[in-house]
């Protein structure tokens, strides 16, 4: 699905809609970034290609007054679908754009790849390559190597919601097992370990809540705990017992709601794996409910349901 | 290093007295517990100072008695948050911090030998209390001075005692309202920018100071306009949240004024070339 | 005693670990992918070869620090008479921030001017400043996003620093800019560098010429119009999702909170990082908020850096353009295209029709 093809499809809506949210390029040749398109002359800004990694969904809820045309990948999909379950979108204010996708980029991967160096260009060939310019050279990359941890057990390339699907679909051919295989092999850990591994790893958080307001799923934002003392439960001094409260209860708010976008590992400026602690949570909210986020808008959240007796909880045992 | 002052460090003080002016304001009466520092503590009508729960932290309020009265600092405290409701739980003999005076104070110096129009709203007075008791301590220095003073019902009006205490004085012109009628109510009714236009004061040789609400001051400065006051001679205090009070947080400005430091006293000139941002 | 050294790089651990006989010394180490400052110690691994994730403000002006403690203490006399005692206290041992950039060290310049040039100086902000060692490493090359020469600075700019280290291949060039600096000129590994200087200018003179200038106008230069114009802020930050990221990763910003901390009877008063970007950031206690949209806040967070800092400091812009809000940003935010669209120049203009209000 080539650039033209997602730029005729927003020509197409712009017409009945107040804004198109789609991606431009970037402050550089390897980001790029959200765009609000509401006049003709500026569709031509429009990119489509792996770098397009945001997951543009995060903006429909504060904009469900006006009608909105959005584009989106597989995993941003999902996001709208878990909107549609919770209430938080109209079905009916959102044109949706769909691509099916064969992977994005991590640019944090690509400049280990390059030692760092500034990116003067990327390229990209339809067969999943991507060469990147830099002062020292080029070189010659697969979006496979370089693609975020969540490409790598994709199950939804191909958007489950759409009015307009630009190219045709995909399925995926990564395994059901794989999107959960990081969270049970860290799982074999022991105890020890697992808590040495995030106390290195949240000891880094500076609370920066980047994670919390790139998080499509994460509604509280303005209100949240973390920084009300209304009630008291976190305060504002830096400490790894703060860290571990604020993000335990971040994962918790998403449990059963987090469609594992990944946008979180994404934005954190500290290189902090914030996503495992999540699809932990999904890992035993899929065992507990057999419930997996985003895929049927007819679904309900588990948290959001209550059954006296559940099927998998033998509470009666404890 | 020479050792220099903390700024971040309250003084210790004791809570004298708690009035209860209205169902969610009280006043606090307040002495340093260190004899010395209550001896030595000068400020002007219009700084503030900022109070502390230790616990529940710190919160900003004019210095509401004057200081030419100076047995003890009042503060008046709306109830509204985390820190009010805490200093709404103190009684006498409880101990707080204070850090004063901090901020500007009203140009008093300049009001000298003119009119004195004071606009004020519910908690509104509090500054202005203090501006009026001191020119009341200083009568002969001011010509007229007239207070129109609004509160949304008659039990929401503060200083109760003192404005009949003004209303009996021949040399204060004290004009009451409160927004709508009210049982037992006999005087005049309707919002204080209403109330303004009604009593149409002249801006001649009159200076005109405001605080109260945010939109009430929006309509105050408005009919003030219209009675064709200058923009120099209308004066207000600003309310922000405020931190450190000190000009350092970076919280409380507007623009490049820190309204704890540049102000919280600013006329409507200076106002006028600053953000628009109340 | 030279003018400058020179410091083999093979020694450059056993350096830090002389100037860590009597300080403790903060270096760039890397964490996961991550380059933070952190106290050196052996088993860490040196990063030298990018600028830091995170800058190192925290060394002297710390994320989070207790101003005072308080103790509620009941008179064993009388116990309906309650006091309560407060202790201050400042923690500055003796530093040394080693291996910041120039853009780094710049943050500290602006910092001292709200810090200690007023007439209520913050005693641990001095405390620590004073006490701490400023080593900086010029920049070989622009990092994406860099633009320090578009606001005063320069990749070999000495502003700030005691010393500064220049990279060559197989060393560094150390040139003292302060007498505190000087010292470090003293230790054991250091040779003279005199010979090696006019090499390090030349490697300083092509970096400086590498640094991209994204003002059209070559300077940041506010047109009042634009800066007043809300639909530019609702077009330029539609995108923007208010988190605190470019606020606590860069070397110029400093707001703070100040909360209290308690349990049973004791408790400290505690002064913190804040970001004007948040929406609590002015949320008063009535609900009123003076900016309650992002488009305010970050209108106010570009005024404050390119406005109202030079208007109170004699034009100095609260900008090191160090590029980490740029590169960081969720959803790449670039204040600096958008303070060069505020010139009107250079790309394309920001018309009043172009953003739909509610």
């Amino acid at each position: 699905m080539s650039t033209e093809k997602v730029k005729e499809a927003i020509a197409k809506i712009l017409p009945d809609v107040e804004t198109v949210i789609c991606w431009q390029g970037g402050f550089d040749a390897v980001h790029a970034t959200p765009c609000f398109i509401t006049k003709p002359d500026e569709i031509d800004k429009v990119i489509w290609n792996p770098l397009c990694a945001q997951n543009l969904t995060s903006y429909l809820p504060s904009l469900n007054k006006k009608k909105v045309g959005i584009v989106v990948k597989g995993c941003d999909s999902r996001t709208i679908i878990q909107y549609l379950q919770e209430g938080l979108i109209d079905r009916e204010k959102v044109v949706i754009i769909g691509i099916p996708c064969t992977g994005v980029v991590s640019v944090k991967k690509v400049l280990k790849e390059i030692g760092q160096e500034p990116v003067l260009d990327a390229s990209f060939s339809g067969s999943g390559g991507i060469t990147v310019r830099t002062a020292k050279g080029e070189k010659a990359l697969s979006v496979a190597d370089v693609c975020p941890d969540k490409c790598r057990s994709c199950q939804y390339p191909t958007p489950l919601v759409y009015d307009h699907l630009v190219g045709d679909p995909i399925t995926s051919d990564k395994p059901k097992e794989s999107v959960y295989q990081d969270v049970r092999e860290f799982e074999a850990k022991t105890l020890e370990e697992r808590k040495a591994y995030w106390e290195k790893e949240l000891g880094r958080c500076i609370r920066c809540y980047a994670c919390r307001n790139a998080c499509p799923m994460c509604i509280c934002q303005d209100s949240c705990i973390a920084e009300t003392r209304e009630p008291h439960w976190i305060s504002q001094k830096l400490s790894l017992q703060e860290k571990f409260m604020f993000h335990m209860i971040h994962a918790l708010h998403l449990a059963g709601r987090c469609v594992e976008c990944g946008e979180c590992d994404r934005v954190c400026p500290m290189d902090i794996p914030v996503s495992k602690i999540k699809k932990k949570i999904n890992a035993e909210m899929k065992e507990l409910f057999n419930y997996e986020t985003g895929v049927n808008p007819d679904d309900r959240p588990p948290m959001f349901t209550f059954n006296v007796d559940e099927v998998k909880i033998k509470e009666h045992k404890i | 290093m020479i050792d220099i002052k903390n700024p971040y460090l309250p003084e210790l003080a004791t809570v004298l007295q708690v009035i209860e002016e209205t169902p969610n304001i009280k006043s606090f009466q307040v002495v340093f517990n260190d004899p010395e520092k209550m001896k030595g503590f000068a400020f002007q009508p219009g700084q503030v100072g900022q109070l502390s729960v230790f616990g529940a932290g710190e919160s900003t309020f004019v210095i509401n008695s004057p200081p030419t009265r100076m047995e003890y600092l009042q503060f008046s405290v709306m109830k509204a948050g985390e820190v009010t409701a805490a200093i709404h739980n103190l009684y006498p003999g409880d101990q707080v911090g204070i850090r004063a005076p901090l901020g500007n104070w009203f140009p008093y110096e300049e009001m000298k030998g003119r009119n004195i129009l004071f606009i004020g709203g519910g908690i509104g007075l509090a500054p202005l209390r203090t501006l009026i008791l001191f020119m009341l301590d200083n009568r002969s220095d001011y010509k007229d001075i007239t207070i129109i003073y609004g509160a949304r019902t008659p039990p929401d009006l503060c200083y109760k005692d003192e404005l009949k205490e003004w209303e009996e004085r021949s040399d204060v012109n004290l004009i009451l309202t409160v927004d709508n009628e009210y049982p037992g109510w006999v005087k005049r009714t309707g919002f204080v920018p209403t109330v303004l236009k009604e009593v149409a004061p002249s801006p001649d040789d009159t200076v005109a100071i405001t605080c109260g609400p945010p939109i009430m001051i929006k309509f105050v400065l408005e009919g003030l306009a219209q009675l064709k006051f200058k923009d120099e001679d209308i004066i207000t205090t600003l309310e922000k949240r405020m931190k450190c009070g000190i000009g350092l947080c970076g919280r409380c400005n507007i623009g490049s004024k820190y309204v704890c430091k540049d102000g919280p006293v600013f006329s409507l000139a200076q106002l006028k070339e600053m953000p628009d941002e109340v | 005693m030279p003018d400058t050294g020179y410091l083999p790089k093979g020694k450059i651990k056993d350096f830090i670990k002389e100037l860590a006989k009597d300080a403790i010394v903060y270096a760039p180490v890397l964490e996961g992918e991550a380059v933070v400052f952190g106290p050196f110690s052996e088993e860490q691994e040196l990063c030298l070869e990018r600028p830091a994730n995170t800058p190192p403000k925290s060394v002297i002006y710390p994320q989070s620090e207790t101003l005072f403690t308080f103790e509620h203490k009941k008179d064993p006399e009388d116990h309906q008479k309650m006091s309560v005692e407060l202790k201050a206290g400042i923690d500055a041992p003796g530093t040394v921030i080693f291996g910041a950039r120039p853009c780094d060290a710049k943050g500290f310049i602006i910092y001292d001017r709200v810090f200690i040039n007023t007439d209520t100086p913050d005693p641990y902000y001095m405390k620590r400043r004073e006490n701490t060692l400023i080593v900086t490493l010029s920049c070989a090359a622009p990092f994406s996003g860099c633009f320090c020469v578009a606001v005063g600075g320069s990749p070999a700019s000495k502003e700030g620093a005691d010393a500064m280290l220049t990279e060559l291949p197989d060393g560094y060039l150390i040139e003292p800019v302060t007498e505190k600096g000087r010292a470090i000129l003293n230790k054991p590994m250091i040779e003279d560098g005199s010979s090696r200087l006019k090499d390090a200018q030349q490697v300083q003179q092509k970096a400086h010429e590498a640094v991209k200038n994204p003002f059209a106008k070559g300077r940041p230069e506010i047109s009042p119009e634009l800066f007043d114009a809300d639909p530019f802020w609702e077009q330029a930050l539609s995108k923007c999702v208010s988190c605190g990221a470019c606020t606590y990763l860069c070397p110029t910003c400093y707001c703070f909170n100040i909360t209290d901390e308690q349990t049973f009877g004791k408790g400290e008063r505690i002064r913190s990082w804040d970001a004007c970007m948040f929406f609590h950031f002015t949320l008063e206690a009535s609900t009123h908020n003076p900016r309650p949209t992002k488009f305010q806040r970050f209108k106010n967070r570009v005024g404050h850096k390119f406005v109202y800092y030079p208007e109170k400091y004699d034009g100095a812009i609260a900008c090191c353009g160090c590029g980490r809000c740029i590169r960081y940003c969720p959803v790449s935010v670039d204040i600096s295209e958008i303070v060069n669209d505020l010139g009107g120049g250079g790309q394309k203009q920001q018309t009043a029709g172009s953003a739909k209000n509610d």
